[in-house]
């Protein structure tokens, strides 16, 4: 089987490489694998390919392990631009200085929510009928599959901090991803899930029936498009232009090599001032 | 940390149950070949080489683009290919099995060695990816280990921790769950697709080796191969019933709309056409066709499906792997016979050999045929300005298509002196009624006789490609050039593209594709056409018709609520799941007799329907 070294050595082959004589190089983006890696090398591919065409300069992708090799490779320059959920930014923006260049629309907002969901025939209607109840997230470090659905269980009073969480729930399970999480849920293997507002549509037409949510969280300020400190002026001007043009239906299959959002907006620090706040709560942030 | 969600489901579950198909989540590349070997290894006679392929090469509905065969070890890989080379069914599903089942182990041992890296996350994550292979086929026969293995891949990925972001949100590595919950898994899979011995399959299925040899029955739910694609074309063609360009409301007409929902159920179907929900309109778009349809050893392009073969109903097994390109229905009213060898005059005979020999239905009542049959026939084409009532060319077409006209119009020898037009008759909708051998089949054995294929009619026919009778070429120019070529009409380049325009201005029409826009949404549409259907209750009730409520409500409940999840306007799921509850309400009250409650309930679905209108988009 091809093993996770030999996908990277497979990446390295085929992709530009990090590398720190950047400004030969063009410009360099950092993508965090989601689902599926493999994938994201090919789509990585066809979209520097566009925007080497679009801003008239060469510009190169590759895949990183995660979001802290992402901001490593922002630190040391490896990288220029990267795309990054608002948590790790706020860590990032705290740590390296990093600059919000862009906010992904999805649905016709730049923000979204986490919610926790049960089976409708659970007989379970508040979070205080989670106590002692099995509950699955999608990962430790998502905003909407984990931080904010569990800051609403400290809202309610029913936990005062993270570290109660094990010892109110049943047993609290990190499922690896918003679908394994809902699936988990509407198959039974756990009563709740906390996850993104649009995670039911990833189940299946039925389940999406037999499920509903109890919980909501504030909204989060959508995934974010980054650049490193000291990226110069012009070349964040050009990339926001280049990327706003792929606004728009005819576009659908280029922003589909980028997780897909249905569009971009310009976006400024100010924006995650929820994100910090909840972050600091948490000790993510000092 | 994951990203916010696309519109789409991308479900793992790889059953669908209703209308609405489901869009699948793209499969591992050996996972794909895996369920593509189980899929094609039961039809009859199985598609060799095709099998071959899904191994050898890049499959569609993989994750990305790797042949299956090249990630696997080379020991595995020899196996494998001298399975392949075997044909052997029972050879090629055990060496198939034994990849995906290495693969597993492999890759939960290498996320063993990488406790505490990134790296053990992603092979853990291959290692789940492969196991989607097996996972209905457990769910099915064994709730229980279904369920224990579930809580292990949970354990399993809790147990992998995380190193969070710079620090922050950092969570612990639980070796000792993680082995446990390996443990789990490996135990269950090394006992079940690792037997020193596979017992000996009927049909290649994902259904754990325990099952098999305890001989119980097992509700396997039909499945459809990675690769294959159900859900509607987009986009969606525009349908023009007769009765409502005349201004005549659906609702008012009972007969009718009963038959546009049975032309949308799968209800009327049997076997694994009803299980995955597949309904005349699945191939027939709104009344034409739909291009994007496409199942891997059942259609050799997209658009095509070979309706007798060994998976629908086996019991119509021609033995013969021969997918037709599936003909649009508009203005079918018109263009008798049926079939494409046109060996149905009657399209009521015809339809009831859809239902009963292609799809495995139940005989349908003369009720039902009568309403299907009043619903089609008001399917027409789609208006073209640029032709007349004769099917001559009026003012709006180009010179190239009146130079075409004439070359249309023209005796050829090559055609023993008739014309395009002898056949496409213009007055008579560009079709005469009569089938013939022309060449686009062989025998079916040295000196027997072709088949003949009904002549097509050429309304609409720019969007209904590709052509002929088993979808084999795909422009009309390919047309154009195969009559040239087949029946030497001698025609130079430039004739041929005026008999191409000729043939596209008469196959035009106006506003081909539905649009949606705004709250004009794709669900809109899908709500007014399931609480049309619904209207019929209006007729069914008094009539005390329990039999066709109970199809209604089977068709119409459950696919308001699949439709939900389509919605622009996804704050407003809940009040059309619950519309969808109040119409089964009407069906439970209706099968137990009580009238009275059922007819309440009926009320109750029109007050809801009212009050929750404006918001259903």
């Amino acid at each position: 089987m091809l093993s996770r070294r030999g996908f990277l050595a497979a990446t390295a082959a085929s992709l530009s490489l990090p590398s720190s004589a950047h400004a030969e190089q063009g410009l360099k983006l950092a993508f965090i694998p989601q689902e599926n890696p493999d994938k994201l090398l090919g789509d990585i591919r066809a979209i520097t390919e566009w925007l080497s065409d679009q801003m008239g300069l060469p510009v190169s992708g590759f895949v990183t392990f995660d979001h802290a090799a992402a901001v490593e490779a922002l630190r040391n320059g490896d990288a220029d631009i990267s795309f990054m959920g608002a948590l790790p930014f706020v860590l990032a923006e705290a740590e390296i200085g990093a600059v919000p260049l862009l906010a992904e629309v999805y649905r016709g907002a730049a923000s979204y929510s986490g919610r926790v969901f049960v089976r409708r025939d659970s007989g379970i209607r508040t979070l205080a009928d989670l106590k002692g109840r099995d509950i699955a997230f999608a990962d430790p470090i998502s905003e909407s599959g984990y931080l904010y659905p569990l800051d609403l269980f400290v809202k309610d009073g029913l936990i005062a901090s993270p570290d109660q969480a094990d010892s109110f729930f049943g047993n609290k399970f990190f499922a690896g991803g918003y679908q394994q999480a809902m699936q988990a849920m509407a198959t039974g293997l756990v009563d709740a899930a906390g996850a993104s507002q649009y995670a039911d549509l990833l189940l299946t037409p039925d389940q999406q029936s037999e499920v509903t949510w109890i919980a909501e969280s504030e909204q989060i300020p959508s995934h974010v498009v980054i650049a490193r400190d000291g990226l110069d002026g012009a070349t964040q001007a050009r990339f926001v232009e280049v990327m706003l043009s792929l606004n728009g239906a005819e576009n659908d299959h280029l922003r589909a090599y980028m997780y897909g959002p249905d569009g971009y907006v310009t976006t400024d620090a100010s924006t995650y001032d929820g994100v910090r706040a909840t972050a600091r709560r948490y000790g993510y942030l000092k | 940390m994951k990203r916010l969600l696309t519109l789409f489901a991308l479900c793992l579950a790889p059953t669908v149950g209703f209308a609405t198909a489901v869009k699948q989540a793209p499969w591992a590349p050996e996972a794909a070949a895996y369920r593509l070997t189980l899929f094609m290894g039961n039809l009859s006679p199985a598609p060799w080489s095709q099998i071959e392929d899904s191994w050898e090469d890049p499959v569609a509905g993989a994750s990305h683009a790797a042949a299956a065969l090249s990630r696997l070890s080379p020991d595995l890989q020899v196996e494998l290919r001298a399975a392949l080379d075997s044909k052997d069914r029972q050879e090629i599903f055990e060496a198939a099995t034994a990849a995906i089942h290495q693969g597993i182990l492999s890759h939960l041992a290498a996320a063993a060695e990488a406790l505490s890296t990134a790296e053990a996350t992603l092979d853990v994550g291959q290692a789940q990816a492969l196991y989607r292979a097996f996972e209905d086929g457990i769910k099915a026969a064994d709730a229980q280990a279904y369920r224990r293995l579930g809580l292990a891949w949970l354990q399993m990925n809790s147990a992998l921790g995380s190193k969070g972001v710079l620090g922050s949100g950092a969570q612990d590595v639980d070796a000792e769950s993680f082995n446990a919950a390996r443990a789990t898994i490996e135990a269950y899979l090394n006992a079940n697709y690792a037997p020193v011995d596979f017992a000996i399959r009927a049909k290649l299925s994902p259904i754990p080796e325990s099952a098999i040899l305890s001989g119980q029955v097992v509700d396997l739910p039909a499945t459809l191969p990675p690769g294959s694609n159900i859900a509607d074309q987009s986009p969606l063609p525009r349908l023009v019933l007769q009765f409502e360009e005349a201004g005549i409301d659906e609702a008012d007409m009972p007969l009718v709309a009963y038959g546009d929902m049975l032309f949308d159920s799968p209800e009327i179907f049997g076997g694994p056409a009803r299980e995955l929900g597949i309904t005349c309109s699945t191939c027939h778009n709104r009344s034409d066709v739909n291009r994007g349809f496409f199942i891997p050893g059942l259609s050799h392009v997209a658009g095509g499906l070979d309706v007798n073969s060994a998976f629908f109903n086996p019991l119509f097994n021609n033995q013969m792997d021969d997918p037709l390109d599936t003909p649009s229905l508009r203005g079918i009213r018109f263009t008798a016979p049926y079939g494409r060898d046109g060996r149905e005059a009657s399209l009521r005979r015809f339809t009831r050999n859809v239902i009963v020999t292609e799809f495995a239905g139940d005989e349908p009542t003369p009720f039902q045929l009568d309403a299907l049959i009043a619903y089609m026939r008001a399917f027409d084409f789609l208006p073209n300005p640029q032709i007349d009532r004769a099917g001559l060319l009026t003012d709006l077409v180009s010179d190239a298509a009146r130079r075409g006209e004439i070359l249309f119009n023209a005796p050829y020898d090559g055609m023993n002196g008739r014309s395009c037009a002898s056949c496409h008759t213009p007055d008579r909708n560009f079709r005469d009624g009569q089938a013939y051998d022309i060449g686009s089949e062989a025998p079916p054995f040295p000196g027997g006789t072709a088949r003949a294929f009904d002549t097509p009619t050429l309304r609409s026919v720019n969007f209904s490609a590709p052509y002929m009778h088993d979808g084999s070429l795909p422009t009309l120019a390919a047309v154009v050039d195969w009559f040239n070529d087949s029946k030497s009409l001698a025609l130079d380049a430039d004739q041929r593209a005026d008999l191409t325009a000729y043939v596209r201005a008469v196959g035009d029409g106006e506003d081909p594709y539905q649009v949606f826009e705004g709250k004009e949404s794709q669900f809109r549409l899908a709500f007014d056409e399931l609480t049309t259907f619904a209207t019929t209750l209006n007729t069914l009730l008094p009539a005390r018709d329990a039999e066709n409520i109970a199809l209604l409500v089977a068709t119409v409940a459950p696919d308001l609520a699949a439709d939900a999840g389509t919605m622009v306007n996804l704050e407003a799921r809940p009040e059309v799941y619950q519309l969808a509850d109040t119409l089964s309400a009407v069906g439970a009250a209706a099968a137990a007799g009580d009238w009275n409650l059922a007819e309440t309930y009926w009320q109750d679905f029109q007050t809801l329907q009212i009050q929750i209108d404006e918001r259903m988009f």
